[in-house]
């Protein structure tokens, strides 16, 4: 749990002092294929959750949506 | 003239992003370990469409075919005598259970084993977007699997809200549900008809939530913090692995299915930080804490490198370590387990380490066709090692 609690805090303390107004035409980069949050291949994605959904007791974080398996 | 640049430039990035993204994907994994353990083909295929500026659709689809062996405690004596194989096996498209189990058997008759196994699964998803006037975004989706002997329903729905009109900041909430069906053979496990295919169907729900701050924070990196919490409730167990109770060696032992608690809850926080180095070069790091109520607590830390040499080639460097404590009632040894009420000898409710190495390369062969293709490779301080390969190509239509 404090763990759970350090992140929350250095995370908005982060947020609250070190960003800037980005400009909409400024954003060119943070569009790019390779900066995207899910990468630049969802179904590849996919299949590593899965596969560390399978084979590790943990997991989370990546979204609600994933669908079940009996694989665990 | 600057504004009229500005203008311009805006005019650019304004239109890349409302661009179109039709597209389909087909991927084929093949994922194996060593010893003999799982091995899985998946072929796979998404398909995103865009309706005007304020509609998509997403659909996907793949079908696993799983086979291999997994370890456990059995009875190699009774197995033996019903079969004479030397080792056991599931054949899960009949439902068959040949885990033999039984009280007061032979201890030295206890084996620890692979347990072969074969199964298909056939899983889809469907998810629709609508983005509101001010850009906001309401996601609702429903995915469906099927396996022989477990059946999955989920639906979910998540809003997302950009925070103030530059739109660099967003909070979102998701909320997911899905309802679970296991078939379980011999599940009171003591004098069971392994070989009848008789069977008992349990349930397991889950119910997952998340909320994530998005913030820009220049024009070259962006961070993302996630807070989600999970509870499990239903038949938790795994049916086909067994642990060992009231071993007295060179006497008896028994034989049983493994039980787990029927409730799970757990939470934690994911942060994920994306920066851009150089034009070329994308740095994608994140770190997950997850904790639940049987005591197991494990962090994540997971990177990716994007290289992009042209306009056709894309690069990636991954690397990724996660650390697990074990659940509470996890005991491996065979002489450890009496007459607890939860129990469990599972190699992956155990304290262990794993560390995987990616790479792929992605190549766009013309304007609208891109191919890829990927190996990793994962080692659990267990002993699992695996390799697995994802190929396929993206269409843009």
């Amino acid at each position: 749990m404090r763990t759970f609690l350090s992140v929350i805090i250095i995370t908005f303390t982060f947020f609250s002092g070190c960003t800037i107004d980005v400009k909409p035409w400024e954003k060119e980069t943070l569009a790019k294929e390779t900066m995207k949050d899910s990468g630049i291949n969802p179904l590849n994605k996919k299949y590593e959750e899965h596969m560390y959904f399978s084979k590790e007791a943990s997991r989370g974080g990546a979204g609600v949506s994933g669908g079940g398996c009996g694989c665990n | 003239m600057q504004l009229r640049v500005s203008i311009a430039a805006a005019t650019i990035i304004i239109s890349m992003t409302l661009e179109a993204e039709d597209y389909v994907s087909v991927q084929y994994l093949q994922y194996d370990e060593t010893l003999n353990r799982t091995s899985v083909s998946a072929p796979s295929l998404m398909i995103n469409k865009d309706f005007g500026i304020d509609y998509t659709l997403n659909a996907n689809i793949v079908l696993d075919s799983v086979s291999g062996a997994s370890e456990t405690y059995y009875d190699g004596e009774s197995l033996d005598s019903v079969s004479g194989a030397s080792e056991t096996s599931n054949d899960g498209a009949s439902g068959a259970s040949a885990f033999l189990r039984g009280k007061g058997l032979n201890a030295k008759d206890v084996e620890y084993g692979n347990i072969k196994y074969s199964d298909k699964r056939a899983a889809g998803g469907l998810s629709f977007t609508k983005r509101f006037a001010n850009r906001d975004e309401l996601i609702v989706g429903a995915n469906y699997s099927t396996e022989s002997d477990f059946y999955s329903k989920e639906v979910s729905a998540e809003y997302m809200h950009w925070l103030g009109s530059s739109k660099n900041s967003s909070l979102s909430f998701g909320l997911s549900y899905q309802k679970n069906e296991i078939l379980v053979s011999c599940k009171e496990n003591s004098a069971c008809d392994a070989q009848s295919g008789a069977s008992e169907k349990m349930k397991a729900d889950v119910l997952n939530v998340q909320a994530s701050y998005f913030q820009n924070i220049d024009t070259k990196s962006y961070a993302k913090v996630s807070l989600f919490y999970i509870a499990d409730s239903g038949y938790l167990s795994n049916p086909y692995l067994n642990v060992i109770r009231n071993y007295k060696r060179g006497a008896t032992a028994d034989v049983l299915a493994e039980v787990r608690p029927d409730a799970r809850v757990a939470y934690g926080t994911m942060f994920k930080y994306a920066y851009a180095l150089r034009n070329d070069l994308s740095l994608h790091l994140s770190y997950r804490y997850y904790s639940d109520d049987w005591e197991i607590a494990s962090h994540t830390v997971d990177s990716d490198l994007y290289y992009e040499l042209g306009d056709e080639w894309i690069f990636k460097l991954g690397l990724r370590y996660y650390t697990q404590s074990g659940a509470s009632f996890y005991n491996g040894t065979i002489d450890y387990f009496t007459d607890e009420t939860y129990a469990s000898s599972d190699q992956r409710l155990s304290k262990f380490d794993a560390i995987t190495y990616k790479t792929s390369v992605n190549y766009t062969i013309a304007k609208d066709l891109s191919l890829n293709l990927g190996v990793s490779n994962y080692y659990q301080s267990t002993g699992i090692q695996a390799t697995y390969f994802t190929t396929g190509f993206r269409y843009n239509f």
